[in-house]
């Protein structure tokens, strides 16, 4: 942009190219736009045609209004932070505990072979199916649904390092030690990066199933939540509130997978050269 | 190995008979440790039966459903809806995803849907689809069937856009229709893909349909545990995740891995299918 004020010839716009970028920019806006729009259109058309009841069918603009006033009054806001809250519980501790576990199963073929079917088994049974019994446990509390949580995403996490501890070629392991590097030195030099990719793969899974174990276990729980607000709302027949807690579900999901996780396994690529496949 | 090695004194022919053995019988050991810990907590706790019933009352449970019938009418009524809907998920995810990976343009332009949809797929819909499906069969398939599409559809649609055209022109030149080179080509080229998507998909829709049938259906083995849950019995409740799990690993190891197996073995493809040890 300095660059291209500083040649650029007197009477010319001096932010043109800066102007193209801002325009491709909108153009890409645009283009991501452009499908949601016909959705909405569409949606619009069959609303105004279908003459629906309130308690099957809003329009378009009722689940605007009512997601601002939400919004504006401070409900959506409490809603996601508590889901929020048990999502980054969860991975935190899932993370700080999953991954040593992962790392010390994987440094033994035996221990390694013995877990394997074992978090297999844990996975099939999803976290959402122990509910009722850890209900009868902890009652109908944030404790509940953070337990269901941790349990979901701590198994593909575990797993996963697992997979990656196991896949580093032992030479690299061989050829640090064979200089001198300690136990600390070949963990931060040879194990972390070699099964980082891995890991990351693992957690982006592990946040693929926690996220809607999240949301089923606070339909459930019914204890503040995104869960909560939309199942909620079915109770009472609020079309425009569970169709404006799924858009804000949807959003909020996207927002944690690029902002967060996407970063996080694109550093590790770069860092590390590892591609997937 | 053990053919071409000449045992060279009894005490190793001992030990590699010894390993060979623990190999073998170690998966079973994390099982063998819970069940220890579940005695040891129920003789140092001395808990109630509804927080943590005796291993030998989940035995009967599961003894009783079995005898009584009900177990078998809600397996097949589980497994009747995830063989609906992931069929229905396949064939449309499939077929979508060879529209969108043979044609770019439509692929720019649905992705920020798919993208979007995708994140709120399975049970972000449950509130929705009770008000509109009510509760039973339609509302578990279609659940399922959100959850299995939109992972096979991404995956048959980067299978098909990983397909080398070479090969795709060398069967056109050699005088192949289009027809002839999608399936003859494209398709085989994309199968690992597919599979792999279907594996995933089966493991999302299983956890769907599980969390569905907990609060949506009157029948099926979620329906099962939360009535259960009620009249606080945790021996049917365990008994049932227990066989969830079960259910669950059976499938993939005798359904899904061996027809992905197969087929990457067959067209000489590696797919990141588990390497066997």
């Amino acid at each position: 942009m300095s660059l291209a004020s500083a040649s650029g010839a007197p009477g010319r716009p001096v932010g043109l190219p800066s102007g193209w970028a801002v325009a491709a920019r909108q153009l890409r806006a645009v283009k991501i736009l452009f499908p949601f729009l016909v959705l909405i259109a569409i949606w619009w058309a069959i609303d105004a045609a279908g003459n629906f009841s309130d308690r099957v069918l809003v329009s378009p603009k009722r689940v605007f209004d009512t997601v601002i006033m939400l919004i504006s009054h401070g409900v959506l806001a409490e809603y996601v932070s508590t889901s929020l809250k048990i999502i980054g519980i969860a991975s935190f501790i899932s993370i700080v505990v999953g991954v040593p576990i992962g790392f010390a199963v994987g440094a033994n073929r035996y221990a390694a072979r013995s877990l394997e079917g074992f978090l297999r088994f844990l996975q099939g049974v999803s976290g959402i199916a122990w509910l009722p019994l850890v209900i009868i446990w902890f009652g109908f509390t944030h404790t509940t649904t953070l337990a269901i949580v941790i349990y979901t995403l701590i198994v593909p996490i575990i797993f996963n390092t697992m997979v990656g501890a196991r896949a580093i070629p032992e030479q690299y392991e061989l050829a640090l030690r064979s200089l001198g590097a300690g136990r600390l030195r070949l963990i931060t030099d040879v194990y972390l990066p070699g099964a980082l990719p891995s890991i990351v793969v693992g957690l982006r899974l592990g946040m693929g199933y926690g996220w809607r174990a999240l949301i089923a276990a606070e339909m459930l729980v019914r204890q503040g939540g995104l869960g909560d607000l939309i199942f909620g709302a079915r109770t009472s027949g609020q079309i425009d509130r569970i169709i404006g807690g799924m858009i804000v579900i949807g959003a909020l999901y996207l927002l944690i997978d690029r902002l967060l996780v996407q970063p996080i396994e694109n550093l590790t690529i770069a860092r590390w050269g590892v591609l997937r496949k | 190995m053990s053919v071409l090695t000449v045992p060279t004194g009894r005490p190793r022919h001992k030990v590699r008979l010894l390993n060979r053995l623990a190999w073998f019988l170690v998966p079973a050991a994390p099982f063998l440790i819970v069940l220890a810990l579940w005695a040891l907590a129920g003789e140092i706790f001395k808990p109630s039966r509804q927080t943590l019933p005796p291993i030998g009352d989940v035995v009967a449970a599961i003894y009783e459903l079995a005898v009584s019938g009900q177990l078998a009418t809600n397996v097949a009524a589980s497994l009747y809806r995830l063989l609906l809907g992931s069929l229905l998920g396949l064939v449309t995810g499939v077929i979508g995803g060879f529209i969108v990976g043979l044609n770019r343009k439509i692929a720019e332009t649905l992705n920020p849907v798919v993208v979007f949809f995708n994140a709120i797929s399975g049970i972000v819909w449950l509130p929705l689809m009770i008000t509109w499906l009510g509760i039973g069969t339609a509302l578990a398939v279609f659940l399922i069937w959100n959850t299995v599409f939109f992972i096979v559809f991404q995956n048959t649609a980067l299978g098909v856009q990983l397909v080398s055209e070479v090969y795709e022109q060398g069967v056109r030149s050699l005088g192949g229709s289009r027809w002839e080179t999608l399936r003859s080509v494209t398709l085989p080229g994309a199968l690992p893909y597919i599979l792999t998507g279907m594996r995933t998909g089966l493991g999302f829709g299983w956890r769907a349909l599980i969390a569905a049938e907990l609060v949506g259906a009157a029948s099926g083995l979620g329906t099962m545990i939360f009535d259960a849950a009620e009249f606080h019995r945790s021996d049917i409740i365990i008994a049932g995740c227990l066989i969830i799990g079960t259910i669950s690993i059976a499938m993939d190891r005798w359904l899904l891995l061996p027809i992905e197996r197969r087929t990457v073995q067959r067209w000489g493809l590696v797919a990141d299918a588990e390497k066997e040890r």
